[in-house]
């Protein structure tokens, strides 16, 4: 034992030397085969080579191809996407008519609708009320619930604050009777309107309509009335339609129509990086939405994400930075996101916070920081890009006033002059005048945009993004240039970028590790498989640590390998692309046919667009000796291999 | 070089490797790995009320700002478990006085961030990265963690769960588990093949995973193998009692876990709190007493800290609830606690 013990030390030492040398090892000036550059331009400027890519870049010749993907309006998209994102009705809406067509009945809403919407002791006389919430004596507050009616009197004792019953013991256990009552009566009116399963369907029916065959859950579904097929699948939910979209979403919107408008957002993203021609752009679509991350769990931003990538990503991920900087900053998405939307001028000229109508102190609005803060740490300067606390200040208080206008029900920006701070600021050495209201903050974006910080930060994050994960300085450089003589034109950027000897060489080779997403999407694609529903799909990235549209953080999820590289994480992309080729994974019917009868060293060269490293090939043409091994078996081995988890 | 704990590791994967548990071996290994400590972290999503887990009875002002949902003192119909005459446990919470009076139960009250954020994911952000106020990429508990050398555990972090948690995210290996039964590589034909394929790449990162990686699976997989049944009779309770359960498991296998996490979320009681809270603790309290009795004399190495990203106002809101507030109440349990006792400064109570 001890002697394997010290074997296993002395092999652990060789492999960390090894790590050391492998690091070091930069070649960022070795330029790489044809061959390779080929499958290089599409592992980098697309989510993964499907057959044929490779014989078409050849065809064009590299510079070509980039130049093409980098003019997207130039190419023809693809119809196959285009029939996939037909259905997806609420990417072609606006904020206004998604809020108003996806806030169908919901047990929360419906909770609050059976109650009145305001407190009824702010009906009352204002003397009245004054006796009930100020301190009236004890026999003051029991005449005045005694003169009300008795449904008057009921709602009062279901909301009084303590203070309205204090000493009133009787009134007290009338009102916890009343407040009982309210609660059940509640509970019959969610059964009458959302009846549980059991009342719906027939045990038998309860089974087909869970896991029967497709055919006979759709015959089922199909032979009740409108009200009736609504009920079931609302209480059935999505997860029971895995196999058949259409009742999926529909028990979607009948369950939770603002997570389908979300999960919608989501199919788009899918669809698009599968099957748009214009890979490119869906790439920058990404990095972006990343870079200015907002999350899908707080608050309305799920109905607002829709419009923030199409509005304000989308039409510029190949223009300017400062107009992308500024369809951010205005975007209610992020206003909400980053609490820009209640964020006032320090009112410290004010008396102390007035009370409330439940006796409560309200609490003073005021100044934000979290905006201003994230906007130079994580969209512009970067943590050191020379900013201090005063800054952080300043630029808040220039953005106040930028807000949401009826952030319910319109869900559009608005500057609203009376939040704002109307005395000067100074940022970053800028004096900023009093009493220019918006455009405060329009400066601000402005200063942050030519800054030389946010230069060098953006190039350097866009090298991490295509080149490596610690890209060389000198590319960065060159990338900074261009950044600061263009007014921070991004497409001459990545032009740098893409046309320098440190993008083509040996040191980029394979350098990024694939996050979830890009596994996830260069799998499907290099199967070419029929994708005819992602639900499962984007269910099956959000496991492997990557929730589409839902990182918490403003850091957007991270930009280089170490978070991904995992050991949960690698066991879960070895069990997915297991499924994935055997057919298990719901909506994707993947191509192995064409691997039928060919030996491994085909369908490694077909899957990779390029021949094998040759320790892979051994590890399984070695493995698979003497034993029956199937395509699906194959491909899933290529799929695992560590050369597949690279990009 | 050759360090006992290196010696365990690699004896653990023979055992693995041979198909069976010499019992020798393992008593042998659980005598040396007693002296590990263990820290497992549990958090409460959701923003526990703090005032109605532990209550601060002697309090007037308790019972002034919550008429319908405080909970009554000790002595009362349904009362307050009594701890010291100042604090009581909520009566849900019957199964963790035996801890309190073996002094094995700590209880630190008033305690939160420092940051006045009600949002619960910037909270439970702040909470996990362990530093309010600045964008911390890591968990607090993952810095906590020694740097790996060749003897270091593959599942010397383990997060309960599917996702890996914030707390337990950053540069040190960890490794996150639902269910240890599911902890496999589906096709094992394909396992082999691919451990040598990622045993034999020149992508030290990848090599250095896939090891990892390979070596959890084999110890989870050889845990596995013998059926497990909690000792003195432990009842675990609901979802929040199977990821504790399957730590305990993981502890006792003795596989060099360090640090552990689980979670159990449901505590944002806006409204109907005296209906939605007891049976929550029921199973949070059990579950916790159940972990302690399962280790039994282990729980001389291991202490186990409760966390929730704020706490809740101290007045009741219009619908038998509370909103969010600040400041909260931790358990500590383990045997090296200075235990049966109530820790923190009490500063009374404001309305929100």
């Amino acid at each position: 034992m001890k002697r394997l013990g010290r074997a296993l030390a002395v092999a652990a030492l060789i492999a960390t030397t090894l790590t050391f040398l492998g690091n070091a090892a930069g070649r960022f000036d070795q330029k790489l085969s044809l061959d390779k550059q080929i499958v290089h331009v599409l592992n980098r400027l697309t989510f993964g080579p499907r057959p044929g890519d490779a014989a078409e870049v050849r065809r064009l010749g590299i510079e070509k191809w980039i130049d093409l993907q980098l003019h997207p309006d130039r190419i023809t998209e693809n119809p196959a996407l285009e029939a996939k994102l037909k259905p997806l009705e609420s990417l072609k809406l606006g904020t206004w008519q998604i809020m108003e067509k996806y806030s169908a009945v919901q047990p929360a809403t419906l909770i609050t609708t059976l109650r009145a919407p305001v407190s009824p002791i702010a009906l009352l006389p204002p003397l009245q009320t004054s006796k009930l919430m100020n301190g009236g004596t004890v026999e003051e507050r029991r005449a005045v619930i005694a003169s009300l009616d008795p449904d008057m009197r009921r709602q009062l004792l279901a909301t009084a604050p303590p203070q309205v019953l204090q000493g009133l013991d009787d009134l007290q256990q009338e009102a916890a009777k009343v407040r009982q009552a309210e609660q059940e009566a509640r509970q019959k009116e969610l059964r009458r309107l959302m009846p549980p399963l059991n009342e719906l369907l027939t045990p038998d029916q309860t089974r087909i309509a869970r896991t029967g065959a497709k055919e006979e859950k759709l015959a089922l579904i199909n032979s009740f009335d409108a009200q009736k097929r609504q009920q079931i699948l609302r209480a059935i939910g999505p997860q029971a339609f895995l196999d058949i979209p259409e009742l999926r979403r529909e028990a979607m919107a009948a369950n939770q129509p603002q997570q389908l408008v979300n999960t919608e957002l989501i199919e788009n993203k899918l669809y698009r990086a599968i099957y748009s021609n214009r890979q490119l752009e869906e790439v920058l679509v990404d990095f972006w939405m990343n870079h200015f991350n907002v999350f899908n769990g707080k608050g309305q931003t799920r109905v607002l994400l829709t419009s923030y990538e199409r509005d304000a990503i989308r039409p510029n991920v190949f223009g300017h930075f400062r107009d992308l900087l500024l369809a951010t900053a205005r975007h209610p998405a992020m206003l909400l996101y980053l609490d820009n939307n209640q964020s006032q001028a320090p009112r410290d000229d004010l008396p102390a916070p007035p009370t409330g109508p439940d006796g409560r102190p309200l609490r003073r609005p005021g100044l934000n920081e979290n905006y201003g803060r994230e906007l130079m740490e994580l969209h512009t300067l970067g943590v050191n890009g020379g900013y201090t606390q005063q800054d952080v200040i300043d630029v808040a208080r220039a953005f106040t006033g930028w807000t949401i206008y009826d952030p319910a029900r319109y869900g559009e920006f608005q500057f609203n002059p009376a939040n704002h701070d109307r005395k000067e600021k100074v940022v970053l050495g800028h004096a900023l005048p009093a009493s220019r209201g918006e455009q405060d903050g329009l400066d601000v974006i402005d200063i942050l945009a030519r800054h030389p910080s946010t230069a060098k930060f953006i190039s350097k994050k866009l090298a991490q993004r295509f080149v490596a994960d610690d890209p060389p300085q000198a590319l960065v450089d060159r990338m900074t240039h261009t950044f600061t003589k263009t007014d921070g034109d991004i497409r001459a950027v990545l032009q740098t970028m893409f046309t320098s000897v440190e993008f083509s060489s040996e040191g980029a080779w394979q350098a990024k590790l694939k996050s979830p997403l890009e596994m996830v999407v260069s799998a499907v694609r290099a199967l070419n498989a029929d994708v005819g529903d992602v639900f499962v799909l984007a269910q099956r990235i959000a496991d492997l640590g990557q929730p589409l549209y839902g990182k918490v953080e403003p850091t957007g999820y991270p930009n280089t390998g170490e978070a991904w590289a995992n050991t949960a994480g690698l066991l879960g992309r070895i069990n997915f692309a297991a499924a994935l080729t055997a057919g298990q994974v719901p909506g994707v019917k993947p191509d192995i046919s064409r691997f039928n009868f060919k030996p491994p060293a085909a369908v490694a060269g077909e899957l990779l667009s390029m021949a094998p490293p040759r320790g892979m090939l051994a590890s399984i043409e070695n493995g698979i000796e003497a034993k029956e091994a199937t395509p699906s078996m194959l491909a899933s081995l290529v799929l695992s291999s560590p050369e597949f988890q690279r990009r | 070089m050759l360090t006992r704990r290196y010696f365990l590791r690699t004896s653990a994967i023979a055992v693995a490797g041979m198909g069976s548990a010499p019992s020798w071996l393992l008593r042998a290994a659980a005598r040396v790995e007693a002296k590990r400590k263990i820290l497992i972290a549990i958090f409460q999503r959701g923003a526990a009320d703090g005032l109605n887990i532990v209550v601060p009875f002697f309090e007037k002002r308790y019972y002034d700002v919550r008429p319908s949902i405080a909970v009554a003192p000790p002595g009362k119909p349904n009362g307050a478990i009594d701890l010291d005459g100042r604090f009581g446990l909520h009566p849900s919470l019957q199964q963790l006085k035996p801890l309190w009076d073996s002094g094995q139960l700590a209880i630190v009250e008033a305690t939160g961030s420092p940051d006045p954020n009600r949002s619960h994911f910037e909270a439970q952000d702040q909470m996990e990265s362990g530093t309010p106020g600045k964008t911390t990429e890591d968990g607090w508990l993952n810095r906590a963690l020694t740097p790996a050398t060749p003897a270091t555990s593959p599942v010397r972090a383990i997060a309960m769960g599917a996702k890996m948690p914030r707390t337990l995210r950053g540069n040190r290996n960890a490794v996150a588990v639902s269910d240890l039964q599911q902890f496999q590589v589906r096709n094992q034909d394909a396992a082999g093949i691919l451990e040598r394929m990622y045993a034999a790449t020149a992508d030290s990162q990848l090599k250095a995973q896939g090891k990892g990686a390979f070596e959890a699976l084999k110890m989870i997989e050889s845990i596995n193998r013998t059926p497990y049944t909690p000792a003195n009779g432990a009842q675990y309770a609901g979802e929040f009692g199977t990821g504790l359960r399957q730590v305990a498991r993981l502890i006792k296998a003795n596989v060099g876990v360090e640090a552990a996490f689980a979670e159990i979320g449901g505590w944002d009681h806006h409204s109907n709190e005296p209906g939605q809270l007891p049976p929550l603790l029921q199973q949070f309290g059990s579950s916790l007493a159940a972990f302690a009795g399962d280790m039994g004399d282990q729980m001389q190495d291991i202490v186990l800290v409760t966390m929730s990203e704020f706490g809740r106002t101290a007045a009741e809101d219009g619908n038998n609830g509370t909103d969010h507030g600040h400041g909260n109440v931790m358990f500590v349990i383990g045997g090296p606690v200075r235990g049966g006792k109530v820790f923190g400064r009490w500063p009374g109570l404001e309305p929100d």
